[in-house]
């Protein structure tokens, strides 16, 4: 199966916003999803600027091109099982 | 041409074992009218606390009296009645080397009861002759006054008695490490490292000296100076988007062309660079903290780094001479700010809506504020030359 890229934004905004806290699946990956993710960070999406298509609130995390706004750790790993467990039904 | 020449000063310490503070100090001053720098180094009687004091007031009248030209005599008479006199020993007394560098080639050296210092051109020492003045009040203690016309890539190295004896009383140092074992190691060092900077030589000294004890334990306080005629070390600092997004090439093509080391702090600054110089630029997760975020690698440039958390660590780690111990992207800006000579800073002043959100957790420091923070501190106990420039 293909990995699901996680994208997290470490811009200054995103970061104290608690990107760094999202960071932890870079190290500590939850057993069901080992060798299912690939994460990376940018330095700065910069969705912070202008409050284009809703977005309006860090931390900023791209889970396969789709961005989720108000990102936080449990929610990225939510929407990655139930992305998995779509692909499972297909 | 005329070489720029930039004067480098490198300083360390490291107190007796046991003691809280160290009774040595070493103090410096740029006067940039005069393009002059004077730094004292000063060995107090006895150690803690009390020594310190006697050092500090010495090095402290000794930069006043310097700086304003005062007669040698008169001035050192002045600094000896002042100190207070020892209850134990029943003198007043500390020690003092002052070196007096004028950019333009002529340093003048005065030196009293310290080890004499060592002037190294062509990694070579070379002995230089001395007048000695004695003051009829204080008839036992005598200055040594030296006159050097400096050359790029001289050295002038100046230490207290802790290095010379260091390890005294010992089998293989019976009278200690001695100013010959000091000169000895350091031109060793210097034919292996040619550009070794004034900062990594003094704490390479005070290093090996403490080797010399045994158990490594430092028997008196340890105090070293390096004066270095360099040819200065570049670099530029880019921080922030510009005001204008027309000038977003101008910007980018100050990086492609500058003679230096060039760092970049900001997210969107980073974009804006690799986007106009179609660069390519991936996070560094080598540099992974959890409070700051990581650094990342551009081709050509030295350091990438995030904005306004990470200048925020960098001046919290400058203000406080911290150790740095982590390897993160303010460490490493921190590091390359140390390393540098002549700093050209660049700062975009384009402000971002989003740091202002009160709902922020942290307050986010408005980065012209930071930066002239970090540029007062980078002057002033750094001796940096620096120019600012805002787009």
């Amino acid at each position: 199966m293909e990995k699901i890229k996680i994208e997290i934004c470490v811009g200054t905004t995103c970061f104290v916003m608690g990107a760094s806290s999202i960071q932890a699946l870079e190290f500590e990956i939850p057993e069901d999803l080992i060798g299912k993710i690939e994460v990376t960070e940018s330095r700065c999406m910069e969705f912070c600027k202008d409050h284009k298509d809703g977005h309006h609130k860090g931390p900023f995390v791209k889970i396969n091109g789709e961005v989720m706004a108000d990102a936080t750790y449990d929610k990225v790993l939510d929407k990655v099982r139930a992305i998995i467990k779509k692909k499972e039904e297909n | 041409m005329k070489e720029e020449l930039f004067i480098e000063i490198g300083s360390a310490y490291t107190n007796k074992a046991g003691q809280d503070i160290c009774g040595d100090t070493i103090h410096f001053k740029k006067i940039e009218d005069e393009m002059r720098t004077i730094t004292v180094l000063s060995d107090g009687l006895g150690s803690g606390v009390k020594a310190n004091i006697l050092a500090n007031m010495t090095s402290h009248m000794a930069l006043k009296f310097v700086e304003s030209n005062m007669d040698l005599l008169r001035s050192s008479e002045v600094m000896m009645d002042a100190l207070p006199i020892c209850q134990i020993r029943k003198i007043s007394y500390s020690t003092f080397t002052i070196v007096d560098s004028n950019i333009n080639g002529k340093t003048k050296i005065i030196e009293m009861d310290n080890p004499p210092f060592v002037f190294i051109r062509n990694q070579k020492e070379q002995v230089i002759k001395n007048r000695t003045l004695t003051s009829p009040k204080w008839s036992e203690r005598s200055l040594h006054i030296s006159q050097i016309t400096t050359l790029l890539d001289d050295r002038i190295i100046f230490f207290s008695d802790g290095i010379t004896q260091a390890g005294i009383g010992t089998k293989k140092y019976p009278l200690g490490w001695r100013r010959e074992g000091c000169k000895k190691f350091t031109l060793s060092l210097i034919k292996k490292h040619p550009n070794i900077s004034a900062h990594d030589l003094a704490n390479e000294i005070i290093e090996e000296a403490k080797r010399k004890e045994p158990n490594n334990i430092s028997g008196d306080d340890m105090s070293c100076a390096v004066v270095y005629f360099r040819k200065p070390r570049k670099l530029l600092l880019l921080s922030g988007p510009p005001y204008d997004m027309n000038k977003d090439k101008e910007y980018a093509e100050m990086v492609s062309l500058y003679q230096g080391k060039t760092a970049i702090c900001g997210g969107t600054t980073a974009n804006i660079i690799e986007r106009e110089l179609c660069l390519d630029c991936e996070i560094d997760k080598t540099s992974f903290d959890k409070k700051i975020p990581c650094a990342s690698i551009m081709e050509g440039v030295d350091l990438v780094t995030e904005g306004i958390l990470t200048l925020t660590e960098v001046y919290r780690l400058l203000k406080h001479n911290i150790e740095l111990k982590n390897d993160n992207a303010a460490t490493r800006l921190t590091k390359l700010l140390i390393n540098s000579d002549n700093i050209d800073f660049v700062i975009g002043t384009q402000i971002n809506n989003a740091h202002q959100d009160p709902n922020l957790p942290v307050e986010l420091e408005i980065r012209r504020n930071i930066i002239k923070k970090i540029v007062r501190i980078l002057k002033e106990n750094y001796l940096k030359e620096i120019t600012i420039k805002y787009i």
